[in-house]
Parts: structure tokens; sequence; C-alpha cells
């Protein structure tokens, strides 16, 4: 064979072989690491399961913050202005948490339809909201 | 007045920009002496401009003007001055003229300092250049105007610069950051006008080899002091979380590393000419894109900037124009490629080639994962997602891996075809030797060897041993040989380093969150934690919890400070973590939640290694930058 035409097929094949693995890769990751955000009207709505990792979000209620004393669970209300969704957490919440704040959770939904996270998003100042909640609040305005 | 002035210049910039966009082009096009512009002199006088419109700026802050709306939004009189000074960046349209001005300084050194190619070839490249920087004050003043008003009655006060934000590294970071993507402009000015004057691979790869290097060590700078800042300011103790914004970085500097690897090829072999073209209009892209991700605030991200659909649609408008006009001359004009010598498999040819496929498919995995949220959104028609840190991870480390290995045979490689791999046998045994050496070091230090680390750790040996093997060939002594390739040696090192701190760090770490009361102690890992005391304190512009803590082991006292604190202008909470640095590891505390009265929560961490990430991103820089620099001086 040519040689420039040999060292052409090898770019190829390698391109080839770089792409179908690099793809498979993606579809597996992205079907593993996917999580849904629903607003707490979407989980009356929707069928949910506790294994679901999923994130819910919208406005921590006012007064719903309940810090237990002896250890780090917290219990507090999301609202998206028509349904209410009780979240706990076991752990340090962040330094921009606060009520009539926008949140985004990442956990399960247990059976007793309250909301079980692992992390507790809040990070935005004042003029920033995570665009779920964002838009999840101007939906309930208009 | 003064804002004023700032924003007549401002607009006289982007008249003049306008103007060097096309005349120097056209004076080319028509072959017209009367159309010939000095660009030298014009260069310089843009430079003038944007550089007063931005020290006005720098001038509105430290004399607290508050009828600016900038910086009322983003200042405060209680404020130290340095973090007014680099308030000016602390948002938005600061953000934006910072941008056009890192853009002019990469524009103004290359016409001063690069090897003078062909006049012509240099007037296509200020005109091209001058058309983005146009394209990004005419965005600057239609949409985030810095020099705006809040009249007839400006507020007496401003409304601060956010917390987070008032910090040492963040009056860096930005401005390297700014000057990584906008570096990327020279490549791709010059891979332009390389296609439209049909110049040869090698000439044009040379030109653009050292600034693809430079912009690319800025990228890594930038980056890393990001990293180090999230570390310690943002008080969770991560140095990378995969957030979009983190990508928006992290890509163009996938590219910028693939562009100068390829374009090592390109000039000295003549290959992969068409694909360097391609690779430099695509870094530049992606540079680009990363503005409109992060400003455009359409993806959920750390990082709060005030948003606005609007200037994303401007952004992506500028996106569109250059990537597609820059694609259209590379699928209209005609350019034959070079004459190519030949290569095997076995051929250092073949290896960049490999490194390119893999940091190029890495990129785009890497960009698909972060824009995916977008089109799920699209086709499902609202439906919201997020994608995970651990898609990242998944897709990051079969190509680290491959990337690594590759790495560590890279310079053993011979143009054309690699005669012998003799070097593997003697590489493989003393990467095993170093593999066993680190594993016995991290037993003693650790007392625990993870399984999980061990693939990265020997990873990182492969690639050091790799970097510093002598090869016999040369005639040279060990340390004449490092010298004669220093640059190299500091970057591929600190590839391995940056390796064995990740590795180290990720299996190693240890993290609890504890409840403490001042006089309570508690045992983690080989230290005891006490709280010693709790103490009210205030700052220029802020007052603060105060916790005063020790970390003792057997042979050692430490102290440490951690505090909450809560600004005032603003009421935003937050936490400065006490961190205690030792050669192999941190010990990290930051102070959560008050509970009741004096008890408060605590998150604790050891973070082994962690130092090595940035020490190896700053080997990295140094490496890049001084290759960059090197062949300037060449020149």
């Amino acid at each position: 064979m040519n040689p420039i035409r040999k060292q052409r097929l090898y770019a190829l094949v390698a391109i080839l072989i770089g792409s179908l693995l690099a793809t498979w890769l993606v579809v597996s990751a992205l079907s593993q690491n996917m999580n849904l955000f629903y607003s707490p009207t979407d989980i009356k709505a929707a069928e949910v399961d506790e294994m679901t990792l999923i994130r819910a979000g919208g406005m921590v209620k006012q007064d719903s913050i309940i810090k237990d004393t002896g250890s780090l669970n917290v219990t507090f209300t999301v609202t998206d202005y028509n349904n209410e969704l009780e979240i706990r957490y076991e752990g340090i919440l962040p330094d921009l948490f606060a009520e009539n704040a926008g949140v985004v959770v990442r956990g399960n939904l247990q059976k007793d339809g309250t909301f079980k996270a692992i992390e507790v998003l809040a990070k935005h100042d004042e003029n920033y909201m995570p665009p779920e909640v964002a838009k999840l609040i101007n939906e309930e305005k208009e | 007045m003064i804002p004023e002035l700032g924003h007549i210049i401002l607009i006289t910039f982007l008249v003049v920009s306008f103007v060097g966009g096309f005349l120097p082009l056209a004076s080319v096009y028509f072959n017209n002496q009367t159309l010939d512009i000095p660009i030298k002199r014009l260069t310089f006088f843009l430079f003038f401009l944007i550089f007063s419109s931005f020290l006005i700026l720098v001038y509105s802050f430290l004399v607290d003007d508050f009828s600016v709306a900038y910086v009322a939004q983003n200042s405060n009189i209680n404020l130290p001055f340095y973090y007014k000074f680099a308030a000016t960046w602390g948002a938005h349209e600061g953000s934006l003229l910072l941008w056009i001005l890192a853009m002019n300084a990469w524009l103004f050194s290359f016409m001063y300092l690069a090897k003078s190619p062909d006049k012509n070839f240099m007037k296509v490249v200020f005109s091209i250049s001058c058309q983005v920087m146009f394209a990004f004050a005419l965005f600057t003043l239609l949409t985030s105007n810095p020099f705006e008003r809040i009249l007839p009655i400006p507020p007496l006060n401003g409304s601060d610069l956010n917390p987070s934000l008032q910090d040492i590294a963040f009056t860096v970071h930005p401005p390297l950051l700014y000057f990584g993507y906008s570096g990327l402009l020279i490549p791709f000015a010059i891979a332009v006008s390389a296609m439209l004057f049909n110049t040869n691979t090698k000439e044009w790869a040379a030109y653009s080899r050292p600034w693809t290097l430079l912009s690319c060590a800025f990228l890594t700078l930038g980056i890393a002091l990001g990293s180090w800042w999230a570390y310690y300011e943002l008080g969770w103790g991560g140095w990378w979380f995969w957030d979009p914004v983190e990508n928006a970085a992290f890509v163009p500097w996938l590219l910028s590393v693939a562009l100068f690897h390829s374009l090592i090829a390109s000039e000295s072999r003549g290959v992969f000419g068409k694909w360097s073209i391609l690779l430099s209009i695509f870094a530049f892209a992606t540079s680009l894109l990363g503005t409109f991700l992060v400003r455009s605030g359409i993806l959920t991200s750390v990082h709060a900037f005030a948003l606005d659909p609007e200037r994303g649609v401007f952004i992506l408008g500028i996106l569109g124009f250059f990537v597609i006009g820059s694609l259209l001359i590379y699928s209209l004009k005609d350019f034959t490629s070079n004459e190519v010598k030949a290569y095997e498999l076995s051929s250092k040819e073949f290896g960049f080639l490999l490194n390119n496929l893999l940091l190029v498919i890495l990129a785009v995995s890497i960009l698909f994962g972060t824009i995916f949220p977008l089109i799920y959104e699209a086709i499902t028609d609202g439906k919201q997602i997020s994608v995970g840190a651990p898609y990242f991870e998944i897709i990051l480390f079969p190509f680290a891996l491959a990337l690594g290995l590759l790495q560590g045979m890279a310079l053993y490689l011979s143009w054309g075809v690699t005669a012998s791999f003799n070097f593997l046998q003697r590489l493989t045994l003393e990467s095993i030797s170093l593999f066993s050496l680190v594993l016995l070091v991290l037993f003693i230090l650790f007392d625990n060897l993870y399984l999980s680390s061990f693939a990265t750790i020997f990873l990182a040996c492969w690639i050091m041993v790799g970097t510093l093997q002598i090869s016999k060939k040369r005639n040279l002594s060990y340390w004449n040989f490092l010298k004669k390739r220093m640059a190299v040696t500091f970057a591929h090192l600190g590839m391995g380093i940056l390796v064995l701190g990740v590795g180290v760090v990720t299996s190693y770490s240890l993290e609890k969150e504890l409840i403490l009361a001042p006089g309570d102690e508690f045992n983690f890992g080989d230290q005891t934690i006490k709280f010693k005391s709790l103490e009210d304190t205030q700052g220029p512009n802020y007052f603060s919890k105060l916790a005063n803590i020790n970390f003792e082991d057997k042979e050692d006292i430490k102290n440490v400070i951690t505090e909450k604190r809560t600004y005032i202008p603003s009421g935003q909470l937050t936490t400065e973590a006490g961190i205690i640095t030792e050669p192999f590891q941190d010990l990290y505390i930051s102070m959560g939640d008050n509970l009741e009265a004096d008890i408060w929560s605590f998150k604790v961490q050891i973070k082994p290694f962690i130092r090595w990430i940035w020490l190896g991103a700053l080997l990295i820089a140094i490496g890049s930058m001084l290759s960059g620099i090197k062949r300037i001086q060449r020149s």
C-alpha cells in the first residue's frame, strides 16, 4: 500500500475506535448519572420510586426549618406555591441556605412522602437562583 | 464626567476596531496601497484606548463613584481598597472590559514580538483580531455597559462585592483565566490567515506555536487558582466540582493542549496542517462557548453572575459568525496540503495523532455532558435534568489512563518510525520501582493502602519516570540533557505530580461532620481536634464568629482559626476554612451551623497530597510558558 494511504488508514481506524469507545462510554455514563428535576407539584403527579436518585427544588418555606440540637439532622419544607415537599437532611447546610431562598436538593423520595436529601445546593446570591427554581417561580407567576 | 469619558473612549475603540477590522483586509484583497494603514501603530492606539477605558472603570471603583451602576452593584465604601480594585472584574460588565483588554494585550505582543512574517499575513491577523474585539466591544456597549449611570440621584453606598469574591486568589484568578481564554484569539487569527494565503504548514505552525503555548499556560494557571480558591473559600474542601463553568474552562484547555502538540508535528514535519487549522478554530470557539455558558446563565452553576438571556443570544451570534465564517473559508478555500513525509504506526507523528484524538474526544465528551441538560430540555419540552459529577469521572478515567500511558512513552518516539522499543523494558521496571517506593511512603504516612488508588498512582510514576529517564542515544550528560528540554520536563513532570496528587487525595481523604462546644475534643484519624474557644470579632465590612481549634498529634500541637463571617451590607454568610498545610497533607476545618448557644457543627477533613495537584499545575504552566517564551525569543 502507498505509505500515505496506509497512514490515512491508521488515522481512520484510530478515530473510529476512539469515537466508538467514547460513544459507548458517554451513553452508559449518562444513563446512570442523569438526575431529573422535580418540583413539589411534579412529585405529587409522578410516580417516583425510592430507588431513583432525583433532584427536587423550590423556595424554602418561611419558619419551616427545624434543626435538631443533638445531631446534624434538619428538616425543612420547599414550596412551589402550589404544593409542598418536606425535606430531611443530615449534614451541614450551605452558607447560602435560607428561608425564602431557592434551593435544589438531590436525593430519594421516601415511602412516607418526604424527601431524603444527600446533597443540598443553595449556591446563589440574592440576584441569582438555580435556573430550575427561577423557572418554577416564573411559571407560577404567570 | 469621568465615567462618560470612559464610555466615549470605549465607543472610539469600537469605531477604530471596526476600521481595523476591514481596511487592512481590503488593502490586501485589492492590493491597494492607498488603503494601507500602519497596523502596528493602530494596535498601540487600540491598546491605549481600551487600557484607558479600563483604568477609568478602576478609578470609579477606587473613588466610590456609586453613580456608576456597575460600581454601585459591586462595591461598597467599607470595602478594602485592594478589593475595590479587584471588584472591577467582579461581575459581568467589568469582566468583559478586562477580556477585551486581554485580547488587545495579546495582539499587541504578537504585533511587536512575533517574528515578522509576511506583511500581508500580519495585516490579516490584525484584521481578524480587530473583528473579534469589535464584536466584543459592541456586545459590551449594547448589553453590558460598565459606565451606565444611576442619575440624577446616585445611591449613597454600594451593595458590596459578593463576599466570597473578597479574597486574594480571586483578585488574580479571573485575569489569568481571561488572558488564557483570549490568548486563543491569536492562533485562531493565524489559522484564518494561513488558510487565506495558503501558507506553508511548517511556517504558520511556527508562528502559532508560542502563542498557543502561552495562552495554555495562562489557562492552566487560571484554572488551578480557581480550584485552589474554591477549595479554601467555599468551605467544602473540594477542589474540582465538574461545575459547568469549570468545564467551560477545562474544554478549551484540553483543546489548547491538543493544539500545541499538533503544532509540534506541523512545525517539525509539515503534517496535520488542516487538522491544526480546525483545532485552532475550535479551541477559540470553545473559549467563546465558555463565555456563553457562563454569561447566559442557562446552566446551574456555583458561579453567580447576574444573568440576562439577551446576552446569551448575542454571544451565540458572535460565536456563530466567527465559527461559521472560518469554517466556510476552510471548506471553500482550496488549500492543497503540502508534501507530507510518511510515518509508521510506531512514529512520533502517530503518537501525536493519538494524543490529539484522545484529548479531542475527551473534550467533546465533557462538552456534551455539560450541555446535555440543554439538549434534553429542548427535546423533552422542558424537562430538566442535571448530569452528575460521576458522569465526568467515568468519562475522564479511561482517557486519562490512555493519555498518561502515551505520555510516559512519548519522549522516546522518533519522527517517521521508532527504531526500537527497548526503552519500554526500563521504563516499566523503573516505574514499578518508583510505584513501590510511593506505596511504601504512603503506607508509612497513612498506615493504609487503597487498591482504588493503585492505577492512578502507577500512572503518575509512569509519567514521571518517562519524563526523567535518560535517553542513551544522546551524548550529553544527564543534567545538560534535562536542561536542553527543560520546558517539556517541567510540563510532563508537572502532569505526573498532578496525577499523583489526584490519585492520593481521592482515596486517602478523611471527612467528618461533628458537633462541638468549646472545650470539646474529638479523635479524628491520628489527630485530636480540640475546640478551644469561640470569639466575636469584626472586620472592615463584616462581623464574625471565630473558632479557635487545635489539631494535636503525638508530636505536635497546631492551632488554626475558622470563621463564620456575616457581611454587613448584604447579610451574606461566608465560611473561612482553617487550613494547616503540611508537605504531605492538609488539615482542614470549617465552621458549619450554630446549633444552640456556643455549640457549632464543624466539617473536618484530612486531605493528603492535595497541594501536589496545584504544584503540578504550576509546573505545567511554567513548562508551557518557558517553551513559549523561548520560541518567541528565538525568532
